[in-house]
């Protein structure tokens, strides 16, 4: 109910009246929205991808995520910003659709993950280059994130 | 013909009409289309973003490059052959739109960058190349590659609107 509410409440403000009103300001958002993705889930991916020994295998796990991570926090920024302002253009294509309960549960997931097993396995270096830890923290990683990505594009099929 | 009865064409062939009318092909199709876009995307920007010197800074050029070659390829044909597939089930509405023509015109030019700008500007890069990139050549090469990816994301979903 509470829920309910909010999703009432984010439809009504006036930045949601704007969006609805304005013929491109929903395509440029959702556009940035898309962007963005490439910007948070690619920086994550090269870090993944490294955790597996499938990338940049030369350079210490510690030191590509210290130099990506103000990007990955950049994408962060532009997900949480732009994903909000569509949700309020269109509150009843997220409120009870399966896909965008599935989108949050998996983001909440990814978070979760990437600021906790994630940060722990990419903070300190192995000499072996890869650790049975860091590899099922990456496949989590990229799971989580993958299906944040499946959720959001069945959104529009529900 | 015209291109638009061959567009037409297309779309009464049963691979056109199952991805069309199929409750699953479209979403999965389109779903590919955007790991592609997230997994690989991010290399395509963070190597540009390494030879501008602004991102990934401690490791050397050439390592990032030729470390990444391999997977932006692989993005490559996942998002080609995914985004080819969704053209064959809608060519008429394609054709139609005004921001999928410029998305081609802007894939031409992605073709005409990494052909002409990144192979003569890449390929200079000596092993163990710290800093930035000090070819004008090269630099050009990355910023035209940025930004021709952002536009082709915003042309891209632009199809739905326009």
């Amino acid at each position: 109910m509470l829920l309910l509410h909010f999703f009432r409440w984010l439809g009504s403000t006036p930045v949601a009246n704007a969006i609805n009103d304005s013929e491109w300001l929903f395509p440029v958002i959702e556009s940035i929205h898309i962007t963005g993705l490439a910007v948070l889930i690619g920086t994550i991916a090269i870090v993944d991808f490294r955790l597996l020994g499938l990338a940049l295998r030369n350079r210490p796990v510690s030191q590509i995520a210290r130099d990506l991570r103000p990007w990955t926090r950049a994408g962060i920024g532009i997900m949480l910003t732009t994903g909000p302002l569509m949700l309020s253009a269109e509150p009843e294509r997220g409120y009870g659709n399966p896909a965008f309960e599935f989108k949050m549960t998996c983001l909440l997931l990814a978070l979760v993950t990437h600021f906790t097993i994630h940060r722990r396995v990419t903070a300190s270096d192995h000499a072996s280059g890869t650790t049975a830890g860091g590899r099922l923290a990456a496949c989590l990683s990229l799971l989580l994130w993958t299906g944040v990505i499946l959720g959001g594009r069945a959104i529009a099929f529900f | 013909m015209s291109f638009l009865t061959f567009c037409q064409w297309i779309e009464t062939t049963s691979l056109s009409t199952a991805i069309r009318e199929g409750a699953l092909y479209y979403p999965i199709l389109g779903a590919f289309h955007m790991i592609g876009i997230a997994w690989f995307g991010g290399m395509v920007l963070m190597g540009d973003l390494r030879v501008l010197g602004i991102g990934l800074r401690q490791a050397p050029v050439s390592e990032v490059l030729s470390q990444f070659r391999r997977w932006k390829w692989v993005g490559f044909v996942v998002v080609l052959a995914s985004g080819g597939l969704l053209w064959w089930a809608e060519p008429v509405v394609c054709y139609k739109s005004v921001s999928f023509r410029i998305k081609i015109v802007l894939l031409l030019l992605v073709g005409v960058n990494a052909l002409v700008f990144r192979r003569g500007a890449y390929g200079s890069n000596a092993a163990g190349d710290d800093g930035p990139v000090k070819s004008r050549g090269a630099r050009l090469a990355a910023c035209l590659s940025m930004l021709l990816w952002v536009a082709l994301v915003f042309t891209g979903r632009g199809i739905a609107f326009f």
